[in-house]
């Protein structure tokens, strides 16, 4: 199935976007007017210039930037400020930046001024110079909102590079924990960094990563929920194979594990390489409760995961082909209640699941002052109502609700999709040949996921291949007694746990 | 590779529906009655289909009988199925049937053998379904039960025979049993026997003496479940009365049984009864020494508890050590004596045993055709020489340590 | 991240688990006890004592002559022309087992459960699921084994604790049933049975080391003969010699007596499903296998897209067989009958052959 990838991929003909790789000249006019054109100025109402002598070499100087993108006190205290006041014999004596940068042409110029830098040109000198300035606008670091925990930190990534760096920085302290950065996207240039503790992590899987930065040919890559789809191995899978999340904390104990994570600009979230099935199942906050409340909600959500997928296949494979599997009470009691209902079992099953997730979809769209209205109507109409007019009998609206609910448990949002495609196929399967269907159904998903590798990791590895592991895959160890990293991923460090002694 | 996915997706969705069936389309049978007809081969079936909507918050049919009784003429059941969906309009399943009523004649005639034996060749019949022999006619038998509490037949019939058989005077009589005992061409199978026709017996049974039928009612539904039908190479050839069954419980080791409260002769006032709860732990223990040309000699020792509930004679046996011998005495007797007499009938009369002993002799032979040849039912067990003796481990007198002195309250 | 084997003792020991130890839930008992009678039983013990010195040997030579499969073994030691002819040879034989296997399974589920079904039908279905796990490769079928294998013994072993009340344990004698050289004779005569142990040696090389295959296969070994057993044993003491040769299906039978309390009475679904899980990983085990063994004698390295073509020609032959009891009692039967002193007597044969040539002495 993936070779329509590759097809796809070849298609992209290389049409960059022009090359300015002139020189800086040392005529400050001629750099001037070119700079002007390039932004289009006047017409470009943020692009902003100012002339000014330098009080310390009496040169004429011009300073460019967005006003929209930097701190404005900044230039005037740092930069325009000491040039018309200050004395010293050279530019990085006067200017009171952090960090001042030469360039030489005018692509990093553009580039430069892009991500929110001054440059600084100076008569009879072709070098340019890059203030750093930038302020970009975000929102300040809020509440974990689609991956809440009640115990546990509750901070969550924004939509800031360096604040989601410095958010993961402060909780791994480790000398080895590199940021290395990649530029993607031919004309808008973004910055992808990669996050990985270069002791822990397996090479093999590094380049790997950074091959598939390398390869991807497109002109934007604004953010990371894009990133994932330029990244992926199977893009027509119906498998996640990169994990994302909005918590940090998250972040960091998979980077401990070895794992890559990466981080854009514009995201409040990172992704998370390579990926097990576990991962997906997984909350952050089953580790911090205690060994037997988060095995008991592991237990919890691996019941929430059986439902989801298959209540609803069960149900119309059991009424449909297995009717003699029901209890007597039960089975009259459902056939009672079918005695008015129009429609064959399995399409009640379907208006039911389909309303479910129409509600659904729509509850996530809708404007937030409406939001409570959604609730009422959709459980009235479909509940009541519909079981009212003999529509579908009561009992459908039980097995829908459990199945629309308990998807809820399952809070990553790639697998929950997966989850949510699967019941409808798990249904067909149902349908058409009972539980002998849903078997064979089942296991032809189960074997293709088995099959899945994410960066050469087998999917639900460690468990099937089996590695040397903290065991953290369905159920958890006491922390106390989790001695390995995960192994699946050939880390450099297995071991864990230091003191050997201990036990 | 994806067209032919899509090419076995298609396909799947065109074939499927073979065998589905909506629930609605179909009619659940909780009992299943065979009775015979004036002519050889074709017998009379009576299906018991229960109404989904009664009994239902559902609404509607509420004014509905709870159940349909239809009777037809065929030669096995699943073709009388067929016949009946001329006035029944929906496909029958017998998934779940609880029970198969024969009547007394038909059992006695022998035929069930070859009806039992085409039924069990579909899935549908259950081994656990359990035979009822009627004393009247199976569709008569069927079409008289009115459940007072029970609103659906098939819990009446789950309720009804699960308490019946805890306390033993009904037998386990399941279709697995049936096979297993009349397949096994040794010992005899016991079934529940009903009706619901009442005729009191003459003269004073005590409690469990009677079979169905027989018990003095008053109120409550008419059917009664009593005793055993008797069956002999896949026929009936005699009924037990409750006392019988539960003897042939305590005898035997595949039957359990939960409560025997039964009354024995009080030694010392013997127009008063002694009410006492039969306690057995462990199965009777048999030892059979086979002896080729001899009568085979067959030890049997049960060992069980007594806790007494009711002195009506109001003897102090809980504290008088020597009556207490005498009442452990003459429980054992009555014991004894009720399961020689039942020995002793089926020696004679049915040449053969209901009580499974045959499993007891068959580690004495290397292999089946030595087994076989032996012959259980017709040489060894009615010439065997059978002992059975009661071992009373223990008897209790529940939590009063005496009773009132009746002499003493009415002076 | 380069490619590494993976397959361990765990993995192997889920794959003869599988592969062998369904045999107690399908048709297998029924065949054995037509002769047997209650102490069939003991056949497959005798049947395990007769073909496993064979096995043992021939995992003796795989080991000394290090990194080689079945059909590599076969070649080295009896030469290019005869090694490939006793691998085609156990090719043909175990590609009959497959299709007649096969069909008894549809034949099972279309009585049962799927009484108005053509058989065409699911044998399609059943078929197009077997192809399509099986593309998958053997190791991601070694995963699914492991992972399934712990669902699929909790049901039957949770069957086994529910019929436990219903044993009647007297049933076992006379202890020899239907005579001592009988089950002797089948006992030596359906060997076969236990023939996948040896399929399974052309995947000797694909695990992580060959100790782990060597391991796996003892350890499943004695799993399944103790399984099998205690399934054989269960339905003696529960049908009793006279009714075991008359079911067709005891598995079958006993799920459907069986009751899971007062309210759940008709549970035989809920065990259908996983013998299916199990039936659907044997078939796929199997198909794999032997299209390995088919490339392998054929020198074909790629041979997956082989897969089709044998699910579908299994398929086609599948349902030429009227109906199950001929494909049951007779062709099975005569199959196994033949396949027996092939199995038994190869390893033999190669190791005399290889003890000939001087190749087992000492390096």
């Amino acid at each position: 199935m993936f070779h329509f990838f590759k097809k796809a991929k070849k298609a992209n003909t290389q049409s960059k976007p022009q090359k300015n790789n002139d020189p800086i000249r040392s005529s400050l006019k001629h750099n001037t007017e070119h700079i002007k054109q390039l932004f289009s100025y006047g017409t470009n109402k943020d692009f902003s210039y100012r002339d000014l002598i330098a009080k310390y070499n009496q040169k004429e100087m011009s300073l460019f930037y967005y006003s929209s993108i930097v701190n404005g006190d900044k230039i005037y205290e740092a930069i325009i400020r000491p040039l018309l006041e200050a004395e010293g014999n050279e530019l990085k004596n006067v200017v009171t930046v952090e960090s001042l940068t030469e360039i030489k042409d005018f692509d990093e110029v553009i580039e430069h001024i892009n991500s929110g830098k001054a440059i600084l040109f100076q008569e009879g000198t072709a070098i340019a110079f890059s203030i750093d300035v930038a302020q970009f606008q975000f929102r300040s670091i809020g509440k974990a909102e689609n991956e809440s925990a009640i115990k546990g930190p509750q901070e969550a990534f924004t939509e800031s590079l360096n604040v989601n760096i410095s958010l993961v920085r402060k909780r791994v302290h480790d000398k080895q924990l590199i940021t290395e950065s990649k530029q993607v996207g031919k004309r808008s240039k973004s910055e992808v960094n990669f996050l990985y503790v270069s002791d822990l992590v397996n090479d093999d899987i590094l380049n790997n990563l950074k091959k598939r930065l390398d390869e991807i040919n497109t002109d934007s890559v604004r953010n990371v929920e894009l990133l994932e789809q330029y990244i992926e191995e199977r893009p027509y899978s119906i498998f996640p194979s990169i994990h994302y999340t909005e918590r940090p904390d998250k972040a960091a104990s998979y980077l401990e594990d070895g794992y890559i994570i990466i981080l854009m600009d514009n995201s409040a979230a990172c992704l998370v390489v390579p990926v097990t099935f576990w991962s997906f199942f997984h909350a952050q906050e089953d580790r911090y409760l205690r060994f037997l409340y988060g095995n008991f909600t592991r237990a919890i959500r691996l019941f929430a995961f059986y439902l989801t997928t298959m209540i609803s296949a069960t149900y119309v494979g059991i009424t449909n082909f297995h009717s003699e599997m029901l209890p007597p009470d039960l089975l009259l009691a459902i056939t009672a209640s079918r005695e008015r209902v129009p429609f064959p079992l399995i399409f009640e099953v379907l208006i039911m699941e389909v309303a479910f997730e129409l509600i659904r979809e729509a509850g996530i769209r809708i404007p937030n002052p409406l939001g409570p209205t959604i609730g009422i109507v959709g459980a009235l109409i479909l509940g009541q109502a519909a079981v009212e007019a003999n529509i579908i009998s009561p009992i459908i609206v039980i097995v829908a609700a459990v199945s629309g609910l308990t998807s809820f448990a399952i809070a990553d949002v790639s697998i929950n999709f997966t989850v949510r495609i699967t019941r409808f196929i798990f249904i067909a399967a149902a349908g058409t040949y009972g539980m002998f269907g849903l078997a064979g159904a089942f296991l032809v998903w189960f074997m293709y996921a088995a099959s899945l590798k994410s960066f050469g990791v087998p999917f639900f590895s460690p468990l099937a291949p089996y590695f040397k592991s903290p065991g953290d895959t369905v159920f958890r160890k006491a922390i106390k007694n989790e001695i390995w990293r995960p192994g699946n991923l050939l880390p450099k460090d297995l071991r864990k746990k230091r003191d050997s002694t201990s036990k | 590779m994806k067209r032919m996915i899509c090419i076995s997706l298609l396909l799947m969705f065109l074939t499927g529906c073979y065998d589905k069936v909506e629930l609605e389309q179909q009619s659940y049978n909780v009992a299943i009655g065979v009775d015979q007809t004036d002519k050889e081969g074709t017998y009379e079936f009576t299906f018991q289909i229960t109404n989904p909507e009664v009994g239902t918050t559902s609404g509607g049919g509420s004014d509905e009988e709870p159940n349909e009784t239809v009777t037809t003429n065929g030669s096995d059941i699943l073709t009388a199925m067929n016949t009946v969906n001329s006035f029944v309009s929906k496909r029958m399943t017998l998934d779940h049937t609880k029970v198969i009523v024969i009547s007394e004649e038909l059992a006695r005639s022998g035929d069930f053998l070859q009806i039992i034996q085409a039924a069990s060749r579909t899935t549908q019949i259950r081994r656990a379904t359990q035979i009822v022999v009627s004393k009247e006619s199976a569709a008569e038998f069927l079409n008289n039960i009115k459940p007072k509490m029970e609103t659906r037949t098939h819990k009446y019939f789950q309720y009804m025979i699960t308490r019946a058989t805890q306390t033993g005077i009904i037998p386990d009589a399941s279709v697995h049993r049936f096979f297993q005992i009349t397949e096994g061409d040794a010992d005899l199978f016991l079934a529940i026997y009903a009706t619901n026709e009442h005729e009191e017996k003459k003269g004073e049974g005590y409690e469990d003496q009677y079979v169905a039928g027989e018990i003095p009612q008053e109120g409550g539904s008419d059917t009664q479940f009593m005793g055993s039908a008797v069956f002999k190479e896949g026929k009936m050839i005699d009924t037990l009365d409750g006392q019988d069954t539960r003897i042939a419980h305590v005898l035997d080791y595949t039957l359990d049984m939960d409560e025997l409260l039964s009354t024995y002769p009080d030694p010392i006032r013997p127009e008063y009864r002694v009410a006492a709860d039969y306690i057995q732990k462990t199965p009777a223990e048999v030892e059979i020494q086979y002896n080729k040309n001899k009568p085979t000699k067959i030890d049997v020792t049960v060992s069980f508890q007594i806790e007494v509930l009711a002195i009506p004679s109001l003897v102090n046996y809980s504290q008088n050590s020597a009556h207490q011998e005498l009442l452990r005495k003459a429980i054992i007797t009555d014991l004894e004596s009720k399961a020689n007499k039942l020995i002793k009938k089926t020696q004679e009369e049915y040449g053969s045993d209901p009580f499974y002993w045959s499993l007891f002799i068959r580690d004495q032979f290397i292999d089946v055709p030595a087994y076989e040849e032996a012959d259980w039912n017709k040489k060894i067990y009615p010439n065997a020489d059978i002992t059975v003796s009661f071992n009373l481990k223990r008897l209790a007198f529940g939590k009063m340590l005496n009773d009132t002195n009746l002499s003493e309250v009415r002076d | 991240m380069k490619d590494y084997k993976t397959l361990t003792t765990r993995e192997m020991f889920a794959l003869v688990t599988l592969l062998v130890g369904i045999k107690f839930a399908d048709t297998t008992p029924a065949l054995l006890a037509q002769k047997g009678q209650n102490a069939f039983w003991m056949i497959p013990i005798i049947s395990f004592l007769i073909i496993f010195p064979s096995f043992l040997l021939l995992i003796y030579l795989l080991k000394r002559y290090k990194d080689k499969n079945l059909v590599e073994l076969l070649e080295k030691v009896l030469g290019r022309f005869f090694g490939k002819s006793l691998g085609f040879l156990l090719f043909i034989l175990a590609y009959a087992t497959l299709i007649f296997d096969s069909r008894n399974y549809v034949e099972q589920i279309k009585l049962l459960y799927y009484p108005q079904s053509p058989t065409l039908i699911i044998s399609i279905v059943f078929m197009a699921v077997i192809f399509f796990c099986a593309k998958r490769g053997f190791e991601v079928i070694g995963f699914t084994s492991w992972i399934g294998l712990p669902l699929i013994k909790f049901a039957v072993f949770l069957l086994a604790a529910l019929i436990f009340k219903e044993a009647v344990w007297n049933r076992i004698f006379p202890i020899f049933g239907s005579g001592v050289q009988v089950i002797v004779m089948e006992g030596v005569k359906n060997s076969s049975i236990f023939l996948e142990f040896f399929l399974l040696t052309i995947a000797y090389t694909a695990f992580k080391d060959t100790k782990f295959f060597r391991r796996g296969s003892y350890f499943g070994g004695l799993f399944v003969i103790f399984e099998i057993i205690l399934f054989f044993l269960l339905y003696t003491v529960i049908f009793d010699y006279n009714s075991i040769d008359k079911i067709a299906f005891p598995f079958h039978e006993i799920t459907q007596y069986i009751n899971f309390g007062d309210y759940f009475t008709n549970i035989e679904t809920f065990f259908m499903v996983f013998w299916l899980f199990a039936g659907f990983m044997r078939f796929i085990i199997l198909l794999y296998l032997i299209t390995w063994i088919f490339g392998a004698v054929f020198n074909i390295n790629e041979f997956e897209p082989l897969l089709f073509p044998f699910a579908f020609l299994a398929l086609m032959i599948g349902v030429i067989p009227e109906n199950a009891i001929v494909n049951e009692l007779i062709i099975r039967d005569l199959l196994l009958d033949i396949s027996t002193p092939l199995f038994v007597l190869f390893p033999f044969i190669l190791w005399i052959v290889a003890l000939c040539k001087g190749e087992l002495k000492k390096t």
